[in-house]
């Protein structure tokens, strides 16, 4: 079957600028949904993403369309558009032959619309721009296509204008993917070879993987191999989306679909790895992907020691649909048996968070999130470290060296000022500055992914009253003058309180983290002393005096209902604690250190 | 375990027995800390709530088995404000045996009760005479319980109490001379404003009335009152913690120093003048509560009364019932009520009447709590007790609410 009537494309864009929207018209538009079933953004199938607005897994659909007395197949691949999730986008763009970037009329070219439009032509893509949300008084079209052609090299007038929301210029811009973007390669004939892109694992039909066929076919009933796990499986279910999962007999080169084969889970399968027919297996597996890096980690212990086997069995059913989360049995002298969990940015952690807050009944107290470092030791090894507890002693290191990443950022110019401060304050270097527009510019920065990894974000949303926005990627490990701050509470050294910090601001932050502790733990029943130390020296310490009054006057008959409730109240205000000796420490403590403003 | 031995106390002639308590809502005025349910006394007709209470109590009587009331205790609200005539019409009713029952089944021929070992009323200073506390006297009261609250007239003013400090002493005289040799006085500490010097000063002059009883509580700052309201407006500064502990601890010196012996958190009383209805209370065992608001803990189910007069007496006149909330506490919610409960006696919990009542034993199901204040200090255990150490005393919600669940 020719490949010739196909199109694979994703929609690229930053946060907000209308991509569900526009995939949410062109299903409708093609039929794909009628009006009944239609559910606004019907592809952002989990609630969490539902309630944030943000995709997360990348989700496909295959449509058909009339164009010039021809019936053409259209697959659409979505993708997340965040930071964090650089990897997914480029997976998805790997399936596809093009891509539409969108761009809001009202924001113009933002971060991720640019970091968006690297990935889709670093994988190859070719991009259509589209100037979506013409509809508000307050567009811009005109300027935001200059924007693009200024940045992005696609010229203004072959830009769409467009409105997802009403419809206005949807069907031309399906003309233009029609007419516009290339047909996948016509290697039918070829030894299969499909690329899983995606997969996810469901309660009854076990893994189900997203493929793109890029040579050959997949039939019902067809013995595969993965090519890179070197197992072989037995197709039982084969099928597109349409949105819903509809079955076909076979699956052609340059179509998407879904593929069942009997695998139990998901660490079976490797994204980016190749179906190939196992009795005419192709030569060489499809160039694949690099494996998401972890770049922030955070400690999870729960409040109880008890449900440390509950904890597992949470993460281990988060993992099943999350192939870029792990987590690995951590132990720590003073907080116990816990999780130390990888995640690809803050975002990502977030997301685990809620995830398990609300899919399992356990009290939990995470630690900071912190990046990795590399330690050169003395006797030449490398070591590469999750966590500051894990450094070996400081005579035993010969070079720390920590992650640092290229930071973008793009804002209004009259915030520049703000945020160079900003940006100064965290150890960022400026390396160009470059001007979208008459009042908008982007600042290219090298910076250690330790400054901007926690709150960076927010201050610089605050220091730009929220428009500006930024990306970043991870380019290597330097040398730093790095040292580690160590906290005693109570006398016990805590190693989730450990931070390392550059050794210029280190007394600084380790008084900061004090006066953030002192807060942060709540009085006892005896005093408290807190002492920051750097290099075994202890630099600073606080104090925290003990309640000296906490007892109810009158306790007669009619009170004892309410006074037990109250009673149980103040217990279960000790559960969301980590018990280190007798000191009880809040969730919010561990959190707090990181917390370096004023 | 046998339900029955839940439901009342033996009492020393064999029969089994539980404390009465009557709620009358009725103030003159309501203090400004007041949290409790209370109306003024002039929007209201009292014959009418008396009947109402006196209707409860005959029905609850006419439920079998009704125990005797070893105990009997009046409060609110400041029962001393009703018209004398109710007040006695009410004690009469509750004294004596006039239920339908009596005259019905013979068969289940009602026995008079035998008298209370205790009969307490609380009064306030300023609405007793020695005409009104002879007539109470006569009708089987035992014990009087005055809300002194201060004998500095600041303070009374600050608490928008309405009586004097004269009113006190005078209160305490023509009690005396009405008979009364059970006489407790109710006394606030940390009032704003005040000094450990004026609380000493209320605590002496309370010593030196010779009453055989005081209670001594911390001013607490209820919801809703207007003293918290001011509290929230920034209008008035609650007394530094450090002052209000040293005023509680000079309060266990200076008592015990003239002969009271502190045996419960708040209460102090000479040897033999404990009072013993609210002991009941803290041993966790049964008591029958009747009027408004009020609360009781009987046939294993805790209840409250509906709040508000109205609503009350007409649900006692259309026969529907009183209660407004009820629990029944499971076995281990019971073993910890009366863990706390137990707890804030200086005696503490007496492991082998735990065991006996509650079927569990202590010490292994609150293994983990003593455990760790042991260490710390602020619990002990001896002679086959378990109790908090004078240490512990003035934050012992810290480590009740350790004994609250398990």
């Amino acid at each position: 079957m020719s490949t010739e009537l196909i199109r694979n494309f994703s929609i690229i864009a930053h946060i907000d600028h209308g991509k569900s929207t526009l995939a949410d018209r062109i299903m409708e538009i093609t039929g794909a949904v009628s009006d009944r079933e239609k559910k606004d953004q019907l592809l952002d199938d989990m609630d969490i993403e539902r309630e944030r607005g943000i995709t997360i897994k990348a989700s496909a659909v295959t449509m058909n369309y009339e164009h010039g007395g021809k019936t053409y197949m259209l697959n659409l691949i979505d993708t997340p558009g965040h930071v964090d999730f650089h990897y997914e986008v480029s997976r998805a763009l790997t399936a596809c032959e093009g891509a539409l970037l969108v761009v809001d009329a009202t924001q113009g070219v933002q971060a991720q619309t640019v970091a968006n439009a690297y990935l889709a032509t670093e994988s190859g893509a070719e991009l259509i721009g589209v100037i979506n949300k013409i509809d508000l008084p307050s567009a811009q079209p005109e300027i935001t296509a200059e924007e693009i052609e200024h940045v992005l090299g696609i010229r203004k007038q072959d830009c769409f204008r467009i409105s997802a929301k009403t419809g206005v210029g949807v069907r031309e811009l399906l003309d233009a993917v029609v007419t516009l973007l290339p047909p996948p390669p016509d290697d039918g004939d070829k030894p299969t070879a499909a690329l899983v892109f995606d997969c996810i694992c469901d309660d009854y039909r076990g893994v189900i993987c997203y493929v793109r066929v890029f040579a050959g076919s997949l039939s019902v009933k067809q013995k595969i191999r993965f090519m890179g796990v070197g197992r072989t499986h037995l197709i039982t279910e084969l099928g597109k989306f349409t949105p819903k999962m509809s079955p076909v007999d076979r699956l052609s080169a340059g179509e998407v679909g879904y593929v069942i084969a009997n695998v139990r889970q998901l660490s079976d399968v490797t994204i980016g790895d190749t179906i190939t027919d196992d009795s005419k297996p192709a030569e060489k597996p499809l160039p694949g992907y690099v494996p998401p890096m972890q770049m922030v980690f955070s400690d999870f212990y729960p409040g109880n020691n008890t449900d440390y086997p509950n904890l597992r069995l949470a993460f281990e059913k988060l993992a099943l649909n999350d192939a870029s989360f792990s987590f690995i049995p951590q132990n720590s002298p003073a907080l116990g048996f816990g999780f130390r969990c990888g995640f690809l940015g803050l975002l990502h952690m977030e997301i685990v968070q809620e995830r398990l807050e609300r899919e399992n009944d356990i009290d939990v107290v995470q630690t900071a999130p912190t990046v990795s470092y590399e330690v050169i030791t003395t006797d030449g090894r490398t070591l590469k470290i999750d966590s500051p507890a894990d450094l070996p002693d400081v005579t035993q290191i010969e070079e720390l060296r920590e992650p640092f990443v290229r930071l973008e950022v793009i804002t209004g110019t009259d915030s520049i000022g703000g945020i160079m401060k900003l940006a100064e304050s965290r150890r960022c270097k400026l390396l160009k500055t470059d001007y979208l527009s008459q009042n908008r510019v982007i600042l290219e920065y090298k910076a250690p992914l330790a400054e901007i990894v926690y709150d960076f974000y927010d201050l610089l949303k605050g220091v730009s009253h929220g428009y500006a926005t930024m990306d970043y990627e991870f380019t290597g490990f330097e040398v730093g003058d790095l040292v580690k701050i160590n906290i005693l509470v109570n006398k016990i050294q805590v190693d989730a309180l450990s931070l390392i910090v550059h050794r210029s601001v280190a007394e600084n932050r380790g008084r900061k983290m004090l006066v953030r502790l002192r807060k942060a733990i709540p009085r006892h029943q005896f005093e408290i002393p807190l002492q920051v130390a750097i290099g075994g020296k202890i630099i600073a310490r606080e104090s925290i005096k003990p309640f000296r009054k906490d007892v109810t006057a009158k306790l007669y008959g009619g009170d004892v209902t309410r006074k037990m409730k109250v009673l149980k109240r103040q217990r279960e205000g000790k559960k969301r604690m980590k018990n280190i000796g007798s000191v009880q420490i809040p969730q919010e403590a561990f959190m707090s250190i990181l917390d370096s403003s004023d | 375990m046998d339900n029955q031995k839940l439901d009342s106390e033996p009492c020393p002639s064999g029969r089994r027995t539980a404390g009465l308590y009557v709620h009358i809502p009725f103030c003159e005025a309501k203090c400004r800390y007041c949290g409790f349910y209370s109306e003024p006394i002039k929007n209201h007709a009292p014959e009418r709530l008396v009947s109402a209470i006196i209707a409860e109590l005959s029905e609850k009587r006419g439920q079998a088995p009704f125990p005797p009331n070893q105990t009997i205790y009046i409060g609110g609200g400041s029962p001393s404000c009703l018209p004398a005539e109710q007040l006695l019409r009410l004690i009469h009713e509750i004294t004596s045996w006039h239920g339908l029952q009596a005259r019905e089944n013979t068969a289940k021929m009602a026995v008079l009760p035998p008298k209370p070992e205790e009969f307490t009323i609380e009064v306030n200073p300023g609405q007793v005479s020695k005409g009104i506390l002879s007539r109470l006297r006569t009708a089987g009261v035992t014990r009087l319980s005055i809300g002194a609250q201060s004998f500095n007239p600041d303070e009374l003013t600050f608490l928008g109490r309405r009586h004097s400090v004269a009113d006190i002493s005078r209160a305490v005289e023509v009690a005396r001379q009405a008979g009364f040799e059970n006489i407790g006085l109710d006394l606030i500490f940390a009032i704003p404003h005040s000094t450990l010097e004026s609380w000493k000063y209320s605590l002496r002059s309370a010593i030196d009335l010779g009453v055989q009883h005081i209670s001594a509580y911390a001013l607490t700052y209820e919801e809703g009152t207007p003293l918290q309201k001011a509290v929230e407006a920034g209008e008035v500064e609650p007394v530094d913690e450090e002052i209000d502990r040293q005023m509680y601890e000079t309060t266990i010196d200076e008592l015990e120093k003239v002969g009271f012996k502190q045996y419960e958190i708040s209460n102090f009383a000479r040897p033999g003048f404990e009072c013993k209805h609210n002991l009941n209370y803290w041993a966790n065992k049964p008591y029958i509560g009747i009027g408004p608001a009020a609360g009781s803990y009987w046939q294993g189910k805790r209840t409250l009364n509906i709040a508000d007069i109205k609503k009350y007496i007409e649900a006692v006149e259309q026969g529907t019932t009183v209660t407004d909330e009820s629990e029944i506490p499971d076995n281990t919610q019971i073993a910890c009520e009366t863990a706390v409960l137990n707890l804030r006696r200086r005696c503490g919990i007496i492991l082998d009447e735990f065991k006996n009542q509650t079927g569990f034993d202590a010490m292994k199901l609150f293994a983990e709590p003593i455990g760790r204040y042991r260490e710390l200090g602020l619990i002990e255990a001896t002679d086959g007790r378990l109790f908090l150490t004078r240490d512990a005393l003035p934050i012992a919600d810290s480590v009740l609410c350790d004994f609250s669940t398990t």
